[in-house]
């Protein structure tokens, strides 16, 4: 297991988001009207997700990523 | 009579703004929460694969209290019932084999034990035509806010199979700063899972003749994630997750074989299958939210890998279409891609002294997969939503064939196809 290839990627990517994240990007609050639509929440549609990953879950080796959630199965 | 204008861009924009403001996250946040405390949800999901393989109806029910102060409580009910025929990991042969069910205590009938047999004409698929399973799982989520910046939040899981139960906890603490358009994100989860098979869990590795069964097994997952998630425009949202966890204990899956063939393709034998006792994954996760319009875009990679040398990729995608009335439209594209874990065979050859670990099971195989879906919603009455999706899902293993003279021109491990239909009706109180 290569560790260190993940770390890799991942202090660069992290680095540009700050980086990015501190300077242009961002909003005002007033400016917030697109981003408070629901369908613009990262979770917009929870019952989905959770359907998908227990349906991938159960027919692939990968699974999560987005985040905690959901019960074990024995699924066959 | 009060007459109500219906809210201008700019009321809008306000109330959005102060929600952000007290919500403490990044994250978009709906400008009705405070005046919706409960949201309900029911779901019915039908998954049914080709060939008489699995089916499942499931019924979702979810509830999300809001107290105030964003203080939200969150339940997840979820009733499964599975039945069809499922792969047993051999593979087809030329003449018929036989097999027994799980539950079975012998695979010879005499007294005193439980024998189910199933025959595989040649050709075929050995799959297990017993298969029946019913599950429930539920959820309880709590998440508050800690001062202005924080978000606290912990639950915990339980499910229970036949043979199968499971229960787990998880916490997460999310900071914001930078005007609240970052936030960091990090948790832990913890499961432990009781495997208890039909008929006993079977010596991994073992001659499938000698039927050697133990009791039951356990093992635990141990997991943690990081995140970051970045408001980059005022129509666009970003996160980036770094996930981990540890799995230890009994990772074997107690139905499934593997074929033994002699050097002609020819199948001898079987053994129950073997995994290691230790599985670490790792996965990159990376999603943006972008608004065109009036129309989103949900687009998400995910990269992972894990210590069985199985890697891989991701692309999911959503394009939700404003029709206006109230109507949308949600076209939705997936794309997905493995490769095989080291120790994962089509079949064992009768000549080669047997590994320490061996699977034939086709979700460790190397495959790529599609999904073709779309969904079609409604709102009904004040933020009420009723919704239908649609969905296809393909299978296509890499290594479906062998040269073997036995084998030759037999499909090894056929592609999966599975429908998903899911009925879905949203309201609040």
């Amino acid at each position: 297991m290569r560790i260190q290839s993940y770390v890799r990627l991942a202090i660069p990517l992290g680095l540009m988001f700050f980086a990015c994240g501190c300077t242009a990007m961002g909003v005002k609050p007033w400016q917030r009207e697109i981003l408070a639509r629901p369908e613009m929440a990262l979770n917009a549609e929870p019952i989905d997700a959770a359907i998908d990953d227990h349906i991938y879950f159960s027919k692939e080796a990968a699974s999560g990523g987005r985040s905690f959630g959901g019960g074990g199965c024995g699924c066959n | 009579m009060q007459l109500k204008r219906p809210p201008s861009p700019l009321h809008l924009g306000l109330m959005a703004a102060s929600c952000a403001l007290l919500s403490g996250t990044a994250r978009a946040q709906s400008a009705d929460d405070a005046e919706q405390p409960l949201q309900i949800d029911a779901d019915l999901l039908y998954y049914k694969e080709n060939a008489g393989r699995v089916q499942t109806i499931e019924p979702v029910v979810s509830l999300k209290k809001d107290f105030g102060d964003q203080r939200l409580l969150d339940g997840t009910l979820t009733l499964d019932s599975l039945s069809g025929a499922t792969p047993n990991g051999a593979i087809p042969a030329r003449t018929p084999q036989t097999f027994a069910s799980p539950s079975s205590t012998s695979l010879i009938p005499e007294p005193g034990h439980k024998t189910t047999l199933y025959t595989i004409a040649p050709g075929d698929l050995p799959q297990d035509p017993h298969f029946k399973e019913q599950r429930v799982a539920g959820d309880l989520d709590w998440s508050q806010p800690i001062g202005l910046d924080n978000t606290l939040s912990y639950g915990g899981h339980a499910s229970t199979e036949h043979d199968f139960e499971s229960v787990g906890a998880h916490a997460g603490l999310s900071h914001d700063f930078n005007e609240k358009n970052t936030t960091l994100s990090a948790g832990v989860n913890e499961e432990y899972d009781r495997i208890h098979a039909h008929g006993g869990n079977p010596v991994p590795g073992s001659d499938y003749m000698l039927y050697e069964k133990e009791s039951s097994q356990t093992k635990t997952v141990t997991g943690g994630l990081i995140g970051v998630t970045q408001v980059m425009r005022r129509n666009w949202l970003m996160e980036l997750n770094y996930a981990y966890d540890h799995s230890q204990g009994y990772l074997t899956d107690p139905y499934r074989i593997i074929s033994v063939a002699d050097a002609t393709g020819a199948v001898t034998g079987y053994r129950y299958e073997s995994r290691p006792e230790n599985r670490t994954r790792q996965s990159l996760y990376w999603v943006n939210k972008l608004a065109l319009g009036p129309t989103t875009l949900d687009l998400s990679y995910r990269r992972g890998k894990d210590s069985w040398s199985i890697g891989s990729d991701t692309v999911d995608a959503k394009l939700r279409i404003d029709l206006g009335s109230g109507m949308y439209v949600e076209p939705h594209a997936r794309w997905y891609h493995q490769s095989a874990a080291d120790f994962y065979n089509l079949y064992l050859s009768e000549t080669a002294p047997a590994p320490n670990f061996m699977s034939a099971d086709p979700r460790l195989a190397a495959f790529a997969a599609t999904t073709l879906g779309i969904k079609f919603g409604v709102t009904t009455g004040r933020n009420g939503e009723l919704s239908l999706r649609l969905e296809q899902y393909e299978q296509r293993p890499t290594d479906q064939s062998s040269a073997l003279p036995q084998l030759q021109g037999l499909d090894l491990n056929p592609n999966l196809k599975a429908t998903i239909v899911q009925l879905s009706w949203h309201t609040e109180y």
